[in-house]
């Protein structure tokens, strides 16, 4: 292992994704004398540094802060990263990888890194509306918004509806709140399922309406959205009129491109890890946070199995004696 | 002379970024917030003919989103 500073091309850990799990286990890595290179997206549509954690606007279940920004929360998880000199974070997408003498050589744009081991945190992109719900395509920025907390100050003083049941659409609910007069919360199940701390709010807070067993069939408008359809009756009608319409109705694993090294995704896409090594099928190879099989998905749960994973990848480097040629 | 305006949200983490792309690159720029301004964000509809955030405005050139590869495109930036 080399104590050098983390410049150049070849490593002993790579992390594919800078999000809240990906910088943790880079600090980790450090720790144990890994020179480390994250890489992450950070343009377009993709997540900014510090992965989807940054779209919260209060996180308030990280030990140690008893209540902070999803973007504050980020930088200070992103600044403990590079507060060691063996851990670097670049804003690249990786686009291949493959495994040559038993060392893996990750291709960007511009770049081809070597690393001996690679943690794959690359997280999940929102799921979009399905084609069955009419006109989402079309009215996507039109008053229909994956971010709440890009696009609710937009919506001061109006109606809108947040789809989903979990508790990050109960946390968008009640951000919305903050702009919106009304909030709809439609929801596909027989009762929504936040944290209950985060339920208790939503039941307490006026400005929201909980309509349960419903689902969306489709967005109306003519340039912008102007209402939506529902498959039962609501109030004795099956439209509801209103001026935005938020998303939160899950995430779908970004794991393709670790397909390309044989890695085992159950049946979701997730990757399928050893849960107490953070392992993949591959030597070498492991995956932790919100593209894992792993159940509970929280950024403490991603960050302590990033943390696993780096451990787990220093035995492995230790007693294989992997060289990067 | 460039004339840059971004419309932002006081949330927006993409708007976060492109203002710190600009300023790193030592671009000066106008940022209009459309969450408190109402005028400001009917143009950024008008311009941009949608309501996601951040918009950036070069010189006429309008940027739909945090797009770096756009952004240095239409900056001239290497
Ligand atoms: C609205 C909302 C509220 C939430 N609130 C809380 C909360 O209060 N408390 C809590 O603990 N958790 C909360 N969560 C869950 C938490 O945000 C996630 O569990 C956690 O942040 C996941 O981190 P991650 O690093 O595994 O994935 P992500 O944060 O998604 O990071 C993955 C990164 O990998 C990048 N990437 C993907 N593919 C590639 C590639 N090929 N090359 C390079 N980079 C790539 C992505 O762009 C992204 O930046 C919330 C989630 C949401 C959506």
């Amino acid at each position: 292992m080399s104590k050098k500073k983390s410049t150049g091309k070849n490593y002993d850990f790579l992390v594919l994704g800078a999000g809240g799990t990906g910088l943790a286990a880079a600090m980790y890595a450090a720790r144990l004398g890994l020179r480390t290179l994250v890489l992450g997206h950070s343009h377009g549509t993709e997540l900014p540094i510090g992965g989807i954690i940054t779209t919260t606007h209060i996180v308030e279940n990280y030990p140690g802060f008893t209540k902070i920004s999803g973007p504050e929360l980020a930088r200070e998880i992103e600044k403990h990263a590079l507060s060691y000199d063996l851990v670097s974070v670049k804003g690249g997408k990786a686009l291949q990888i493959k495994k040559k003498k038993g060392i893996f050589i990750v291709k960007t744009e511009k770049t081809d890194y070597k690393t001996k081991t690679i943690l794959f945190a690359t997280g999940t992109r929102w799921r979009k509306l399905p084609d069955s719900v009419k006109n989402s395509s079309k009215f996507e920025n039109m008053g229909l918004s994956y971010c709440a907390l890009c696009d609710a100050p937009l919506y001061k003083g109006k109606t809108v509806a947040i789809i989903g049941g979990s508790d990050s659409a109960a946390k968008d609910a009640l951000l919305l709140t903050e702009y919106a007069k009304k909030v709809y919360m439609i929801y596909r199940g027989s009762e929504i399922h936040p944290e209950p701390i985060n339920l208790q709010r939503i039941e307490k807070n006026k400005k929201i309406e909980v309509i349960n067993n419903t689902n969306l069939t489709k967005i109306n408008g003519d340039e912008f959205v102007k209402g939506i359809s529902l498959d039962r009756k609501y109030k004795s009608s099956n439209e509801l009129n209103l001026d935005g319409v938020f998303v939160a109705i899950g995430h779908e694993p970004l794991s393709q491109i670790s397909a390309q090294l044989g890695v085992k995704l159950n049946g979701k896409k997730e990757i399928k890890i050893n849960h107490m090594t953070s392992e993949t099928n591959i030597h070498g190879v492991y995956a932790a946070g919100d593209v894992t099989d792993k159940p509970f998905k929280q950024l403490i749960t991603g960050v302590a199995d990033g943390c696993t994973a780096a451990y787990y990848a220093y035995e492995y480097i230790t007693k294989e004696k992997v060289m990067v040629t | 002379m460039v004339n840059v305006k971004i419309y932002s949200t006081e949330t927006c983490i993409w708007c976060a970024k492109a203002r710190e792309f600009l300023t790193s690159h030592k671009v000066k720029f106008t940022e209009l917030d459309v969450g408190s301004d109402r005028k400001a964000a009917m143009e950024m509809i008008h311009k941009s003919g949608q309501m996601g955030v951040p918009v950036i405005d070069i010189n006429g050139k309008i940027i739909v989103g945090y797009n770096e590869g756009a952004l240095k495109k239409a900056l001239k930036i290497r």
